[in-house]
This record gives C-alpha cells, structure tokens and sequence, in this order.
C-alpha cells in the first residue's frame, strides 16, 4: 500500500505549496493582469505553421492547402514543415486537434484554420489567444466573433459572400437565354451556407426576369455523381421547358453536364468556384461562366498573416478593421477571358508575394 | 387418421406469408411504377391540363426508364457484389473506398498507356478488375485470418482504400474522355446506354455463379447454418475469403461504369454507393443475417431505389422528404419480408 502512502504525501505538500502560493502570487497575479495575456509573449522566431480543414479529397480545399504549401515553400522550407489538422467535417475533432497542437508546440504556432462550423470558431480562438498563439480563420465564424476583440493574437478572418458573384452567373445565364423560360437550380448541401448564398443569388437576379421560371431547386450535395442524377429527373420533369441550369458549384456543373450529353441536349449552363476542369469548359464554351475565389491565394495568405503576425513583422492590433476581416478575391471567368485567365493563374500558378497580405482582398466584411 | 399437424385452411390459402415475402418488393417496384404517373396525372388534373394515365406520363416512359437504368448500372453492380457476401451472412462495407482505388489505378493505368481503348489501355480495364480482386481478399483475409467482423474489417479496408485513392490522386481528378470508352454513356442500343447492357451481362454472370457454380451453392449453405456446413467438411474460411474476393471484383466493375457514366474518376467516385447498394439488397428482400436471397432480389432492389430517386425529382418531392422516405422504405422494406415469428431475437 505504499503507493497510498506516497500519495497522501505528496497531497500534503501540494496543499502546503498552494497554501504558500497563493499567499505569495496574490499580488502578483494583479499586476500580471494589468499587462494582459496578450503580453505574456513577444514574437516567435520559429512558430509551427499548421492548416485545420476538412480533407484533401474536395478539388476546393486542396487548392486552400496547396497555397498554405507554397508559403511554407516561400520561407525556404520543405513542403512537410506545414502541418495538417484535418477535421473530417467534425467540428470536436477540429478542436481537439488544435488544443493538441497548442500544448505540443507549447503556444508556439501560427495557425490558418476553417474551424468547419461558425460556433467552433471561438473555444478555438480562445484556445489559442490563452497559449499565446496566433490563429487567422477562413470562411467559418459567428458575426459576434472579432478580431481586434483578441489584441494580436486572432489574427484575421476571410470569408466570401457568394450573393453578389451567384447573381452576376446568374444574369449571364439568363441574358443567354434571352429573357424568357425556365431554369433550374442544383444546389450543394442544403444546410451550407454558400449553397443558400448561391440560390439566393440566383433568385435575386430572376426578380429582373419576370418572363423566366425557376422550375425547381434541388440538392445535388457537391456530388457530381448525385448531380447527374438529379439533372436526369428534371430532365424527366421538364424536357425541354428547360432552357438554362444554375450550378452552386463546378463539381455539380460536371454532372449536369453529362446527363445533357446523355440525351443529347445543348443548353447554357453556369457553375462557381472557377476550377481547372471547370475553366477549360468554359474556354470550349460549354459552361457559360464560373466564378474564381483563388483559394490558392486564400490558403497561402491565411497561413501567411498567423505567421508573420507571430513573428511580429507586423503588429495586428495597429491594423485598421478592414485588414482583420475582410472579403477574399472573386473573379470572373466568362469564353472570352477563359484563355488568358487560365494562361495567368492556372498553367502557372502566380508567385505571390505573401507579405502583400491584403492586395488581393475585396474590402471589409459587411454584416446584415 | 386426421391431420393433426395443419389447420387446412391454412394451406389451401391461395397466397401463403411465404410466397407474398418473395415476390413483395417485385410488388412494391410495380405500385411504384404506376405510383408516381398517378401523382403526375394529380398535378395536371388540377391544373387542368388534358393528361390521359400512363400514356401521358413523363415518368412512365421509354427515355425516363433509360434514365433510371443509367443511374441503376453502377449501383447493381456493387450490389451484386455485396449481396454474395450478405447472403454468407457477413456483411462488406468497404465498397466506397474500393470503388474510388479501382476507378483511379484504371483511369491512371488507362491513360498512361494510351487513353484510348483501341491501344494498350484497354489493359486498365482488367488491372481495375484485379485491383478490386486484390482488395477483397485482403479485406477476407483480414476478417477470417485475424477473426475481425466482417464489418469492422471490411469498414475499416473501406477507410484504407479511400485513403489510397487520396493518397494517388492528391485530391486531383483524372478525366477519361476517350470517345470509345465514354460510349457506355453516349451510343444507344435501343434507347438505352451501353452501360446498361454491360450491368445486364455481368448480372448474368453473378446469376451464373451463385446458381450454377459450387461457390455459388456454398454461400448458401454457409449462410443458411455455417456450423452445418463446416460440420459436413465444408472449407468455410476459404468460401468466405473467395466471397470478399469476388466482391471486390464486381465492386470494380461498378467502379468502371461509375467512371464511363461522368468520365471523371477521383477519391469521391465512390461515394455514396455504401447506402445505396446496402439499402437496395435489404429492400430487395435478401435476409441480412444470411442465406436467403440472390442477384435478381438485388436487381428488384436497385431498381426500387432508383426509381424512388428518380420519381421524387420528377414529382417535384423537396430533398428532405427525398432522404426520409428512402429511410422509412428500408424500414418498411425489412419488416415485409420479414418473419418476425421464426426470429426470437434481435441483436
């Protein structure tokens, strides 16, 4: 039983040492107070530089962390020296991993993260203000959540609103098919908020169309598999009262695309996210429009502002709100600019130059 | 003496519980056909329109049924494949990873050596086929060699291959566009794809094989009491093993019409085909725990989902009333060809 014993023990010491302590630190946990937890730290000079996000197997999310690669790659490291959190869509798990990382590196990390749901977004961010790390976040996070409410440790946070670019594809869209019919819409998971951000576009544009119809909206999931599927019972619903498809995203687009070269039917469609596939479709005039977000620049650059604010190359909280929450770059890619747009930023991937943290960006987030 | 054993009018009935268990989902693939023409002729017939049953129903026709069979070809492929094993009374849910391996190594492999059929390529066709081979024998050799559910093992091997599809592609997509092969979607015999008459071939062979071959018989008799027949000499672990393996290759197969469907193979080609192929065996009316069933269950099967899918969308159902009606077949589909009185025990 001597383990009992030794426990008791070392229970007495503690006890007198917390005794002690406290009686000690009480004025001296005050004055630390003043200072705030921001100060404990100065800069890193080497933090690990870490990417949390879903999974690479999304065309989308491997482009945001092939850009978090190439700023590593920037500051002269090996690929590797990026570490990968990946959540699988659970927002515990993002968590965990984060709180993980914080007491392995000790708070020394400088971290890009989307922290998969909005709610998420503080326990993280409150995990890493208390080690002492820097975090800037994408896409994911409550409208209550601000940076400048951390000091310098939330570094920043982009986002998109996909309602403005929706309804412009939109409108290409409906110009094609010259103001009158119908149309529909697949969607992603309709719980997504950019799937309800680019449905919503669309509906926006067609109050100027009163002479089109939006026949039916449906989940297609991403998948373009199930997008094939779902085309081939509008297909079945419709016929040929269906003159144009809205697409909420490129994979989707795919799948419609080839449920109309099934029944051997030729009809605009527009999609988003401006991938490679989805750009040389546009080139060969087969998708109307797509809409580029640059998740490669996304990616790198949030990982670049976790970083450099660490290392202290520059202070966050002198930064206006403008440059702590802001839109990301959208562009659009319609036939006649598809060629020199994939020429420039997909046959080779610009090198950009990742302490122009803001260049890029579409100004400051705007809340309804 | 008088029969003391039956009550005569018992077995004079003219459809005894068993016969309406095996033709039930049959029966249900029928209501649903006329089901969702009479939804239509609802809506036309509020509105007014002249809509004649049937004849004026969109659903109800030759192009829509070529629809549904191109949804169904993939599908009832995997299907099949899984049904051997749910027959043995296992169960295999590694299809979604093996599916997305053997579509990227066939369309890596195809490329690589000419992209088109009419060169080498059309090599990659049998390679996929023995990547799936090699997957389920691995994925039996985990279950019966290490004594792991067949579950858990075939789960986990389904988390593996998704992994390595990943881990070959980098996230990326590879494209097959060769005319030739892309002619499973494009070229029509009698109004329907290509594909669908390569799924109706390789339903045959399945057919072949669980009625004609000993294999096919020794799924049974493992599935139907595997005590039984290890007692009467039967090598079960190797029955199960050649099972898995067998699996794998129709997996693949489904994974090549998946491919030829939206010419575009990658880590998420397989997704969604777990639901899909497990729901359509168990709505089909093959028993989950084992030796009751077969591949014509699974085409009925197949088919009934499929056609649900599709009807939904052309009656204009919302998704989530898509999703909840699929789940509460499954269900109703169990209990049907169910009987609960022979089974005291659920676990």
């Amino acid at each position: 039983m001597s383990f009992i014993k030794k426990f008791i023990e070392q229970e007495k010491v503690n006890r007198r040492d917390l005794l002690l302590a406290s009686a000690y630190g009480l004025g001296g946990v005050a004055a630390t107070g003043l200072l705030g937890t921001g100060m404990a730290r100065a800069a890193i000079a080497d933090p690990t530089v870490a990417w949390s996000y879903r999974n690479r197997t999304n065309p989308y999310w491997n482009e945001i962390v092939g850009g978090g690669e190439a700023f590593v790659e920037s500051l002269g490291k090996p690929k590797d020296f990026l570490t990968h959190l990946i959540n699988e869509g659970s927002s515990e798990k993002s968590l965990a991993d984060v709180k993980a990382l914080l007491s392995k590196t000790n708070g020394d990390l400088a971290l890009a993260i989307d922290t998969n749901d909005a709610p998420n977004a503080r326990p993280v961010v409150e995990a890493c203000a208390a080690a002492g790390a820097y975090v800037s976040t994408l896409w994911n996070k409550t409208d209550d959540l601000h940076p400048w409410d951390f000091g310098d440790n939330y570094v920043s946070h982009m986002s998109w609103s996909d309602e403005g670019p929706a309804e412009q594809t939109a409108r290409i869209l409906l110009e094609a098919i010259g103001g009158k019919g119908g149309v529909v819409h697949l969607g992603g998971i309709a719980s997504n908020n950019p799937a309800i951000e680019r449905l919503n576009g669309l509906k926006n544009a067609l109050k100027n169309y009163p002479d089109v119809e939006l026949l039916d909206a449906q989940p297609a999931d991403w998948d373009t598999q199930k997008a094939a599927q779902v085309m081939a019972g509008f297909i079945t619903r419709y016929g040929d009262e269906i003159k144009g498809v809205h697409c909420a995203n490129d994979t989707i687009g795919y799948g419609v695309l080839e449920a109309l070269r099934a029944e051997g039917m030729d009809i605009p469609i527009v999609t988003y996210d401006g991938n490679p596939q989805a750009v040389e479709l546009v080139a060969q005039e087969r998708i109307l429009a797509t809409v580029f977000t640059n998740p490669h620049w996304g990616g790198g650059i949030t990982a670049a502002l976790a970083y450099h604010a660490a290392t202290g190359a520059f202070k966050p909280s002198d930064e206006p709100h403008a440059h702590r929450e802001f839109y990301g770059p959208t562009i659009f890619v319609t036939p006649q600019d598809a060629k020199e747009f994939k020429a420039n930023y997909l046959d080779n991937v610009p090198t950009y130059d990742w302490s122009d943290h803001w260049g890029p960006s579409n100004g400051q987030i705007k809340y309804q | 003496m008088a029969d003391v054993t039956a009550d005569p009018a018992q077995s004079k009935r003219l459809f005894p519980r068993e016969r309406i268990i095996q033709w039930a989902p049959l029966l249900v693939l029928f209501v649903l056909l006329l089901l969702f023409p009479f939804f239509e002729w609802l809506e036309d017939f509020r509105e007014a329109k002249d809509h004649i049953y049937l004849l004026d129903s969109r659903f109800f026709s030759i192009r829509n049924a070529a629809r549904i069979a191109m949804s169904s070809a993939p599908a009832l492929m995997v299907a099949v494949g899984v049904t051997f094993i749910i027959i043995m009374g296992s169960i295999d849910l590694s299809m979604e990873g093996t599916v997305s391996v053997c579509a990227v190594i066939f369309a890596f492999a195809f490329i690589a050596w000419g992209g088109t059929i009419l060169s080498w390529a059309w090599l990659a066709i049998p390679v996929a086929m023995l990547v799936g081979a090699a997957m389920g024998f691995v994925n039996g050799i985990v279950h019966v060699k290490l004594k792991i559910p067949s579950f858990m093992a075939s789960l986990a091997m389904g988390f593996v291959g998704t992994g390595l599809a990943l881990l070959l592609t980098g996230g990326d997509r590879i494209r097959v566009e060769d005319p030739i092969f892309r002619s499973l979607l494009t070229e029509r015999w009698f109004n329907f794809p290509v594909m669908c008459y390569v799924a109706l071939a390789f339903l045959l062979i399945a057919w072949f094989i669980q009625s004609r071959t000993t294999l096919g018989r020794n799924f049974y008799a493992v599935g139907g009491g595997e005590e039984l027949a290890h007692a009467s000499g039967l090598n079960v672990e190797r029955v199960r093993i050649m099972g898995f393996t067998l699996a794998g290759v129709f997996f693949a197969v489904g994974a090549l019409l998946a491919v030829g469907r939206i010419g575009i193979a990658e880590t998420a080609t397989g997704n969604n085909f777990m639901f899909v192929s497990i729901t359509a065996v168990v709505v089909g009316g093959t028993a989950l725990w084992g030796g009751i069933g077969g591949v014509w269950n699974t085409l009925v099967g197949v088919l009934i989902v499929n056609v649900i899918n599709n009807g939904m969308v052309v009656i204009g159902l919302p998704g989530w009333v898509q999703d909840g009606t699929l789940g509460l077949l499954v269900i109703a589909a169990v209990v049907m060809s169910t009987d609960r009185q022979s089974v005291s025990f659920v676990k």
